[in-house]
Parts: C-alpha cells; structure tokens; sequence
C-alpha cells in the first residue's frame, strides 16, 4: 500500500491577521474569497432580474392582445393601457440580453470562479492586486445601478439590441431612446473597467503566484480556461470599451463616428462589437468548459481524458475565436470571398470543440460514475452544449445563415449555448463549490428536482424556437400574430412560454436551496467530493490567507483511480509521493 | 456638429433650470415675464375686466393646391373611414378665401393662467386629429389610438426634447408634455408616413388654430397692444399688431396667398449658448 503524506495542509486554522471592522470585512474586502461571494450575490441578483424580463418578454409573445397582468403598476411609457408598448418590448429584448451577458453571466464565470478558485487552485495566498480586485468589484455596482436606473429615464432604457447597432443606437430620433442609452453605456464602459482589471489580475496571479511545484501542465483545467479566457478579456474588452465611448461621443456631443450623414460608418460599429463579440462568446463559454472538465473527472473518478488535448483545445477554440467575427456580418454586404474566410474559420472551431466534448465523454467513459446534482448539471452541459454547437454549424455557413439569420433559429441557439452551456455549467458549479464557499452542503434532494426541472423546461422552451425561427419568425419580433406566415406558430409560443415561467419558478427553488444551505445546510468536510486539486486540501470554507503554510504540488490536477494508490481513488495534488510518484502532468 | 452640441446641452440647461423653479407644469405665475417682449404688458390671472378677446381671420388670396389622393391600400380599415373619393391630403385646406390650420399665439408675452385640462391628439382612420394644435409649456397632451393598428407618435422638437411611442391597439393612450416654448413641433407615425401634425407649444394661453373658415378666437386677453405671429406649415409665418381693449373685441387677420408656397418654414429657431462678458449667454437664432 502507498504511504501518502499530504503536505501544506491540516494545521490549525489561522485567525485573521488583525481585526477588521464589518464595512473592511464583508463590503470593502481585498480578500478573493469574499469579492467571489459578493459577485455571486451580485450577479445571482442579476440573473433574476434578467430572466424576469424575459418572462415579460415572453407574456407578449405569447398573448400579444392581452393586457399584462401587473402591467398597470409599471409607467405609461412601458405599459400603456394595460398593454406593453412596443418601445418597452424592445427595451425588455435589449436588457436581458444586456443584463445577462454583462451583469449575469461573464461576473458569474469570471468575476465569481476566477476570484474564487485561481489563488486556491494554483496554491496562492490571495489575488496579486488585491485592492485593484475590490475596484473590479466595486466598478460593477454603479453599472448596475445605472442598468436598473435606465428603465425609469425619459425615453426608457436602451432599445437597440444588446448589439446597438448603429446608427439606431446613435440617434435618439430614430430609437426614441436617449437617456436610457447613455446610461447603459456608461455602465457598460464600467463593466470594460472592471473586466479588464480583473483580467489583468488573474493573467498576473496565475503567471506569478503559482505554488512550488505548480508547473503550467499541472494547473487544473479550470484555471486554464480561466486564464485564457482572462487573456481573452485583456484584448477583447478594450475594444468594446473604446466602441462604447465613441458611441457615447455619437449620442451626446455630436460625433459621427457611426453615422453615416457626418461620415461615419454604421459597419464599423459591427466590426467593433463583433471583434470583441465573438470572443465573448468564448469567454462565456471557456470557464463553464473548465468547470465541466472538473466536475466530470471528479464525478467520474478519473482523470480528464486528454488532458494536454484540452488545454490546448481551449487555446486554439481563443485563438480561433478572434478571427471569426465576421460570421455574426454575412448579411452585411461583405464580400462573398471574405465570408468564405469567415466560414471556414468559424467551422474550424468544431474541431477544438469537437476534442473537448469527446473527451468529456471519454472521461465518463467505464468511469465510477457519481450523479449528484454538479455531476447532473455538468453532463447536462455536455449534452446541451452539443446541441448549441452543431446549431452554430448551420449559422457558420453563409447560404444557410442568410435564411435563418434574425430568426428565432438563433435565438434558439445562443441559448443553448449560454443557458444549456453557460448557465448549466454554473449551476453545476455552484453546486460543486458552494461546500468550499460557505462550509455546507447545499440540499442533494432539491438540487436534483432543480436540476431535472431546469433540463425538461430549457428544452421545452428553447428547442422549439429552432422550428419557430426556420419557421420565419423574426427574433426581435413584437407581435408575430399579425403575420399570415406566422399564424400557425402561435400555439407553440404559447407553449414556450408555459415553459419559460417553469423555468422561472425552477430558479426560485435553487435560490431557496442556495439561502437555505448557507445557514442550514449539512456541515461541509474540507473534501466532501474527494476530489484532487489543491481547493480541497484547505479547510470549508478556507481561512483567509487560505493555506497554513505554502502548498507543495507534487501532481497533476485530476489523478483520480491512481492504479498506485490503494486505499483511495484520488491523489491531491499537494500529497508527498514518499512511494508513489505518478509521471508529472495530465494524461 | 457643434450646435447640435450645444443644442442638447441648451435643452439640458433649461430643463434642469425649471426643475430648479419648480416649473414646468403651468405657463403662469411670472406677471412680469421675461421674454424680451420689451413693451409688451405682462399677463395675469384673468380679471373679466380687463381683458378683451382676440377675433380674427385668415384670409388666403390665389389658388389652392387641389388636395391629392392618399394611398391607404395598406390599410384598409383606415380608408374605409372615407368617402368615396377616399383620404385626401389635408396640409392645405383652403376654400372660400379663408385658410384652415395656421397657429396664430401672441409673442413677447409669458405667464397668465396656468392651463386646465388635457389637450387631444387623436389617431383616426390613420390620421391626427386635429391637424394644428396648441399648448402651453408643460400642458399635458392626452394622445389617443382610435384605430386599431400599430402608429407610433414620433415628436421630433428643436428645443425640447423628442419622444417617439407607439400605440399598438385602440384605445390606448399616452400622455406627454413639453417644459419649453416651441413653435412648432413636427409629430409624425413612421408607419404611415402621411401621417404630420403640428404642435405650437408657448409660456401662455393666448393662442388659437384657424378652423375651416379660417376664423379664429384668442379669449381673455389682458387689455393691451401686442405683435401676433401666424404659422402655417406651408406658407410661412407672419406677423402683425392688435390692440386689445378691456371688454372689447379686437380683430385681427393674416392674408396669406398662394404666392407664398415655398416660403421658410421655421420649426423653433435653435437656442445658442456662448460665454459673454457676464457670463453664459444665451439666445435665439442662428450662431454667431
């Protein structure tokens, strides 16, 4: 039998290093532990009040000469009558789309994971710039106080899309929306703010604040996709920055950077959003792909399949994803040359992706399979994210594309690329890391129900939106009942909007599972998952400063069913192999 | 680009300083006024004895363009509103020497009775009712759909600022306001783009809309001598002088022609902001 001494771990938990006052605590922290919570608080927040929207969204669609119910609370500029006007109706389109990706999503992956697991998982202390990481934070709030403020300005909250395009976006006569859009781009060149210091600190922590020991092909998969995903945000996010503060200068001191009357071009506006959209995309999805690769080796007790495959399946699907942008303009009069470019580089990235999802199953493969609730949702994700991607391939070829582009085809697919994908796998994360996080367990019974409820009602409202949308139902699309092509659909809208209020009414029993376990739920163990990186080897949740004493890594991240180790099935990174000495790095 | 600048920083100035006054739900309440009127007497609150009553015609000499067909096809409910001849144009309605729609308001002249009510913009069979509107400064605009279809309300004002709302069914109705003096402020439906009003928007309720006959009526005016302007969308504006009496009727006409099509149309004249020996100053017309 191996003797496996852990190193770095087991001491006493160490008392802060002086005392703090609450404010110094809880609200203006440097610790990464409670700047994650507080993302999570944050964007949580976040996630309701966008899916909420698009409940309201949904209401229309379905019902669209009905009055709201409640309507009559909201302001004659959203509910005239007791009907939502149009103007409102876009506005709900522009914000959850807005909410959800700037406020909800990228501070869950990034702002919450990032924060959380990579001074934990690669052994550091803290954040290298700790107080650079509560400005990151502390940027997100008037962000979203201006977001929330913006529906109740003259005029509404931004109506153009979350793409705002130009010159609607620019032009206050043609939109009707000129407060409400300077709100939201100021708030969204304080999200740039935030996410580019955050991405500078996580790129510095994990390059300089690696434990001994921790070499680069021994990091776990999720501070890879964490760290590339961080190099993505440097690069991309600065261009948006810079496009929203001349949209800015467009709308308030007569600039024509986009329209076209003082010489603009309403095309760069697209090529400027595009070029940090689609990495966007990708930084959507890179952490969730890490999460998952985590969840499922654990879940699976073995190690990631491919190891040095996945890592640089995540490099290459970054690098890929800068060049693509263009898939998102084929209806935009470009060259059809310079759309077979786009093409081809956009169904390249199946490959990568294609790499990773096999492995994932190639991971589950024969393995000691766990289906607790993180294990459910990060296979769903698998699942859902296949989907989302074999959909993206018809919109990668430009014929199909121009057909089912602005339908409810890519409605459909976003979804399940944010929601089956993203979302899924935070919520298996979530469930993963809560234990860490507050030191108890969250409910396995509610978990699960959540978990099957989320799965049956996502696919029962977004599945039939690719029928809806091949259909020919504009994605932004007011009213669709006056429409003779679109009369037969309207049953199925119906249908989706039933599911979406159980999607909905789902999250509310997760939240309930989320506040309840933070104070009632099961004691957490330090490893309640017997799982391998260095997180687990520290107390739930782990005193600030995090270790006793420096870790040591001896391991790769996911040695799991190690064939030399006998009395367990998982080897933390941080044990001393005084017997075993498995080859340095992944399989 | 500069002005459309200093355009909106004007409007936000304004804005900002009503709020600070507190005003902006009434033209009254400023007997003295501030409008440069010069010599212009001040308005008050109205003392049957001492104001006098404004009557007076529009005349228009030449020929009137033949009103043209409106193609509402697309619409079908809307044209079934009309007669056999179906919807025609209405930006020049003249007949009998008389001409329909022009916004005659007192200038240099702000305060008076704060406005009672609510004035209506109707949609119906795809078209505003009325064509020609008045209100005073911060006088709450009741808009109504009386067709069932999608219009939006697209305001587009030089000086205040624009607001652009659909109402997607009957009977729906919105309500809006302007906090600055205007004259006029072109609304338009995007949707049907025959669709125009106009809205004269002034600090004080001394203004009138000629009706069909061309005739029009400004009650209540304090006893005094003032420069009058007519608008019409077509043919300019102009200007003239009326001396009303306590108690007495003053008659007062335009005479528009048919010479005059083409003339400038102003819409508001923009403000103009610039830092004068004392200060910001600000004024109307073009930039220096």
């Amino acid at each position: 039998m191996a003797t496996i001494v852990a190193e770095g771990t087991g001491q006493a938990i160490l008392e802060e290093h002086h005392p703090q006052t609450f404010l110094r605590k809880y609200m203006f922290s440097t610790d990464h532990k409670i700047i994650a919570i507080q993302f999570l608080i944050y964007t949580l927040f976040f996630l309701m009040i966008g899916g909420f929207l698009a409940i309201m969204m949904r209401y229309q669609i379905a019902w669209p000469d009905q009055t709201l119910p409640g309507g009559g609370i909201l302001p004659e500029s959203m509910v005239a009558s007791g009907y939502m006007l149009p103007e409102f109706y876009n506005s709900l389109v522009t914000m959850h789309g807005s909410i959800m990706v700037f406020l909800a999503i990228m501070p869950m992956l990034v702002g919450v994971y990032a924060n959380y697991l990579i001074p934990l998982q690669i052994g550091a202390d803290d954040m290298a710039f700790p107080r650079l990481n509560m400005m990151s934070f502390w940027l997100m709030v008037p962000a979203g106080l201006l977001t929330l403020a913006s529906f109740f300005v003259v005029g509404g909250a931004a109506s153009s899309g979350w793409t705002l395009y130009a010159p609607l976006s620019a032009r206050p006569d043609l939109s009707g929306v000129e407060l409400g859009q300077i709100y939201w781009l100021l708030a969204l060149v304080l999200i740039g703010l935030s996410s580019i210091l955050g991405s500078v600190n996580y790129i510095t922590t994990v390059i300089n604040m690696r434990a001994p020991g921790m070499t680069w092909f021994r990091m776990p998969l999720t501070v890879w996709a964490l760290f590339i995903t961080a190099i993505l945000g440097l690069l991309a996010m600065p261009v948006l920055s810079a496009a929203g503060i001349m949209l800015l200068f467009d709308q308030t001191i007569g600039t024509t950077f986009f329209l076209p009357e003082g010489g603009g071009q309403p095309l760069l506006w697209q090529h400027l959003f595009w070029f940090f959209g689609h990495p966007e995309v990708y930084i959507l999805i890179l952490p969730a792909m890490g999460f998952t690769s985590e969840i499922i080796a654990a879940g699976s007790r073995k190690p990631v399949f491919g190891y040095h495959a996945m890592v640089w399946a995540i490099i290459s699907i970054a690098f890929l994803g800068f060049v693509v942008w263009g898939h998102h303009m084929f209806q935009s009069g470009m060259n059809p040359m310079l759309g077979l470019s786009f093409t081809i580089s956009t169904l390249l990235i199946a490959v990568p992706s294609a790499i990773k999802t096999f492995n994932w199953m190639g991971t589950m493969w024969r393995g000691n399979l766990h289906f607790h609730t993180a294990m459910l949702f990060a296979v769903g994700f698998v699942a859902m994210f296949a989907i989302g991607g074999l959909s993206g391939i018809f919109m990668a070829s430009t014929p199909v594309d121009i057909y089912i582009h602005d339908t409810y085809f890519i409605v459909a697919h976003i979804h399940y690329v944010l929601f089956g994908g993203s979302l899924f796998a935070l919520f298996g994360a979530i469930y993963y890391w809560f234990p860490k996080m507050f030191g108890r367990m969250m409910n396995e019974k509610l978990g699960k129900v959540h978990f099957w409820l989320t799965l049956i009602f996502f696919n029962l409202v977004f599945f039939p939106m690719h029928g809806v949308g091949m259909a020919g139902m504009m994605r932004r699309i007011y009213d669709s009942s006056g429409y003779a092509h679109l009369q037969g659909i309207q049953d199925t809208n119906a249908l989706i909007t039933f599911a979406a209020l159980g999607l909905y009414a789902s999250g509310f029993l997760f939240a309930f599972n989320f506040f309840w376990s933070m104070k009632k739920g099961k004691k957490a163990e330090a490893n309640p998952w017997n799982a391998t990186t260095l997180e687990w080897q520290t107390p739930s949740p782990p005193m600030h400063g995090n270790w006793a004493e420096t870790p040591v890594v001896y391991h790769g991240p996911h040695e799991f069913s190690h064939p030399d180790v006998e009395d367990k099935d998982w080897l933390a990174q941080n044990e001393r192999p005084d017997v075993v000495s498995p080859a340095g790095g992944g399989h | 680009m500069r002005s459309e600048f200093l355009k909106k920083v004007s409007v936000l100035v304004a804005a900002g300083a009503m709020a600070a006054c507190g005003g902006g739900d009434s033209g009254g309440g400023d007997p003295g006024g501030d409008a440069g009127g010069g010599e212009a007497p001040a308005a008050a609150q109205v003392d049957p004895a001492t104001v006098g009553t404004i009557s007076g015609t529009i005349n228009f000499a030449g020929d009137s363009p033949a009103p043209t067909a409106i193609d509402m096809s697309a619409e079908a409910d809307c044209a079934a509103g009309y007669g056999p001849d179906g919807p025609m144009s209405n930006n020049v309605i003249a007949a009998n020497g008389r001409l329909a729609n022009v916004f005659v308001h007192l200038t240099g002249v702000s305060g008076g009775p704060a406005p009672s009510g609510s004035v209506q913009l109707d949609q119906e069979n795809c078209r505003y009712m009325p064509h020609v509107l008045g209100v005073q400064v911060g006088q709450n605009i009741e808009i109504t759909n009386s067709d069932d279809l999608l219009h939006n309300i697209n305001a587009s004002p030089t000086e205040n600022r624009g607001f652009n709302i659909s109402q997607p069914r009957a009977g729906i109705t919105s309500n809006q306001s302007f906090p600055l003096a205007e004259v006029m402020v072109p609304v338009r439906c995007d949707v049907h783009g025959w669709m125009q009003a106009y809205i004269g928007v002034v600090d004080h309720p001394y203004f009138g809309v000629s009706g069909p006959d061309g005739s029009f009526t400004i009650p209540n005016v304090p006893a005094g001598t003032y420069t009058a302007e007519a608008w019409h969308e077509a043919y300019g504006a102009m200007s003239g002088s009326v001396t009303v009496t306590a108690g007495g009727t003053a008659t007062l006409s335009f005479d528009y022609s048919s010479d005059m099509a083409g003339a400038h149309v102003p819409l508001g004249e923009p403000l103009v902001i610039r830092h004068g020996e004392h200060g910001i100053e600000v004024h109307r017309g073009a930039q220096d």
